[in-house]
């Protein structure tokens, strides 16, 4: 069994309401790190070694040293509720059946960071995971963890919900803070950075629901012992939101320890590939990481095993490797279409597009046009050079990485999975009818032996 | 004339008081969503109008954001909308079956509304329930794990709680 630190508490009878959740330990690192200086919190942070849950995996403990701290001007800390990757539903987890977990994470970097005021910006689709984190942070505050002087220390915090209203991009952090000041969700253009100038100008830290959650463990158990769990720089667990051809999906935490074809076939996890059917493909960070062909996907390029870590993940870079990105993993068996599955994200990111910078407002559409057409048997071989023309054209383009999320993974089903693009194109009545299916994506790859 | 209650009026008070004084622009994303619930699940002229009147913003200050977020419905909808996921991870799970049985059930193509006025179909992008598809969102709600006999299901629910 896996070590868990985050969610093993989560299937205790009534833990999502204070009382029990006290009765286990609840609330304990919030107790011992007022006991220490915020410096020393921000300290134990740095020494857990956690990297950013949301995404590009920025450690935590850095990103909250580079706070400005500007005489007499408040500081916030904003917890990244939004989770709109495709592929993702973590942070919900969490938040509907642990909202103490978050509350008591969220004090505790209040007080790291000096924030007296902190949101939670939530999706406005989790409207009722809004009442359950409301309703948690009147139990904290009626027991006395939030308000003025909690617990004699001097330190007043307060906690509040702010309801989004639909737009993937304000899980961008700077379109994040303007939708925070009540404006359209475009991306701010960096620097100046959060950390200096974020919500209403004032310095700011944004940072996802599972990263402030795991600041609980890391306190209770001291960063160094939280450092032990994992591997290399990847220290500590991870939520992993996993879904599409398996046999059980839903949330998991793992502690990077353990391969990829251990979590999808152990019944421990992801119990296999559902229906007796083999795995073809997996997207395995959320939509917008690069996809990879199933002889990618559990032994790298140099046939080494890949494992559940940042670093095994993007082993092979873009070429031959992916990314850990939000934890979201998407599996694929054998009778998914290619073409069709990146069609829906070329769907999702020309509608998700704030329309600030041209390459992006176009490129997303053209890509979703052109992708539409392929899978529907009216595509030409020459559009898949165009395709893959516009990805590099938007790629490293655009104000925000949104741009990025919506190129590679269009890059890498081409890069990957031409083929099967190419029969589209050359069967376009059989493409109706069925799916390419496994072809050669399962067979062992000849390992490139260094001359 | 819309008017919040004095109840909801107390409301928009508790919610513009989160933000730093002076900042009570932040306050729009909440205050539009409780005008949304409160004038008939859409944001008219007149309602939009309304909330910049009570925050003391300019109208188009409202109009810019009520445009730019899915969620706020810019024209009537049905009393029960169907927003049924149509991403990567949904689609895989069948949602296409899904949405073609919605359609023909209640013979409305998405985007549309019945004629009763009780039912719009909609197709929307991931919800964060990728691992429970089918589904799709009800009000406040998500229904997953979606067949066509829960889907039946949905429907009879709706009308009855309708009358
Ligand atoms: C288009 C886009 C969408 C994003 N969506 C989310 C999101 O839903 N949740 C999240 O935590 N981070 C999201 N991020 C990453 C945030 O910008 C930011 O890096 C993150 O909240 C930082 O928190 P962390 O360091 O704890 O991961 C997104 C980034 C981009 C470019
Ligand atoms: S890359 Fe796309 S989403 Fe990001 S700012 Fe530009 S147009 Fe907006
Ligand atoms: S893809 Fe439908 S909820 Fe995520």
């Amino acid at each position: 069994m896996g070590r868990k630190v985050l969610i093993d508490k989560a299937h205790i009878e009534g833990i999502r309401f204070y009382d029990v959740y006290r009765k286990n330990g609840g609330y304990a690192s919030v107790e011992k790190a007022f006991k220490t200086s915020p410096a020393d919190v921000v300290e134990e942070v740095k020494k857990s070694g956690l990297r950013g849950r949301g995404g590009a995996g920025f450690p935590t403990g850095m990103k909250w040293s580079f706070i400005a701290k500007p005489e007499g001007v408040p500081r916030h800390l904003v917890c990244n509720a939004d989770e709109s990757e495709p592929g993702t539903f973590k942070d919900r987890y969490l938040m509907e059946f642990l909202p103490h977990l978050l509350i008591e994470g969220l004090i505790v970097s209040s007080y790291a960071l000096g924030s007296n005021a902190t949101y939670i910006y939530i999706r406005g689709e989790y409207a009722w995971i809004v009442d359950i984190l409301e309703q948690a942070i009147a139990e904290a505050k009626n027991n006395g963890w939030l308000g003025k002087n909690i617990l004699g220390t001097g330190f007043d915090c307060e906690i509040y919900v702010h309801r989004g209203a639909g737009a993937y991009i304000c899980g961008e952090e700077t379109a994040l803070i303007e939708s925070l000041e009540g404006k359209r969700g475009n991306p701010r253009i960096k620097p100046p950075f959060p950390a200096v100038k974020g919500a209403w100008d004032r310095p700011t830290v944004v940072n996802n629901v599972e990263t402030l959650a795991a600041v609980v463990p890391i306190i209770n158990l001291g960063g160094e012992e939280y450092a032990k769990i994992g591997i290399g720089k990847s220290t500590g667990t991870k939520l992993i939101s996993a879904c599409g051809n398996i046999k059980k999906q839903g949330v998991y935490e793992i502690d990077m320890t353990i391969s990829v074809e251990e979590f999808i076939y152990s019944d421990e996890y992801c119990g296999g590939i559902a229906n007796g059917k083999r795995l073809k493909a997996c997207i395995p960070g959320g939509s917008s990481v690069p996809i990879l062909p199933a002889n990618l996907l559990l032994k790298t390029a140099k046939g080494d095993t890949r494992m559940m870590t940042y670093e095994s993940l993007s082993d092979g870079g873009f070429t031959t490797g992916s990314m850990m990105g939000s934890g979201g993993f998407i599996v694929l068996d054998e009778d998914q279409c290619v073409v069709r599955n990146t069609y829906t994200f070329a769907r999702f990111y020309r509608h998700e597009s704030c329309g600030q910078c041209s390459p992006c407002r176009e490129g997303t559409g053209w890509m979703e046009k052109i992708l539409k057409n392929i899978e529907n048997g009216k595509g030409k071989i020459s559009d898949i050079d165009l395709l893959w023309d516009i990805q590099r054209k938007i790629e490293g383009n655009t104000i925000c990485p949104l741009g990025d999320a919506a190129a590679w993974p269009v890059a890498a089903a081409i890069r990957h999975f031409r083929d099967e693009f190419e029969w589209h194109v050359k069967n376009p009545s059989e493409c109706l009818q069925r799916n390419y299916g496994l072809a050669h994506y399962a067979d062992p790859r000849p390992v490139a032996v260094p001359a | 004339m819309v008017k919040f209650s004095d109840e909801k009026l107390k409301k928009v008070d508790e919610i513009v008081a989160r933000y730093p004084a002076g900042k009570q622009k932040s306050a729009l994303l909440p205050v539009l969503h409780l005008a949304q619930d409160e004038f008939g699940g859409w944001l008219s002229a007149e309602s939009m109008d309304y909330v910049a009147s009570l925050l003391h913003l300019e109208p188009i200050e409202v109009y810019e954001v009520a445009t730019f977020y899915s969620m706020y419905n810019l024209k009537p909808v049905g009393k029960y909308m169907f927003e049924v996921c149509q991403t990567g991870p949904c689609m895989i799970n069948g949602c296409d079956d899904i949405i073609k049985y919605i359609s023909d059930t209640l013979g409305i193509k998405p985007g549309e509304t019945t004629a009763d006025g009780l039912f719009s179909l909609k197709t929307v992008e991931c919800l964060g329930a990728c691992g429970y598809a089918p589904m799709m969102q009800l009000g406040k709600t998500f229904r997953e794990h979606l067949t066509k006999e829960k889907i039946d299901g949905i429907i009879a629910e709706c009308r009855r709680n309708a009358n």
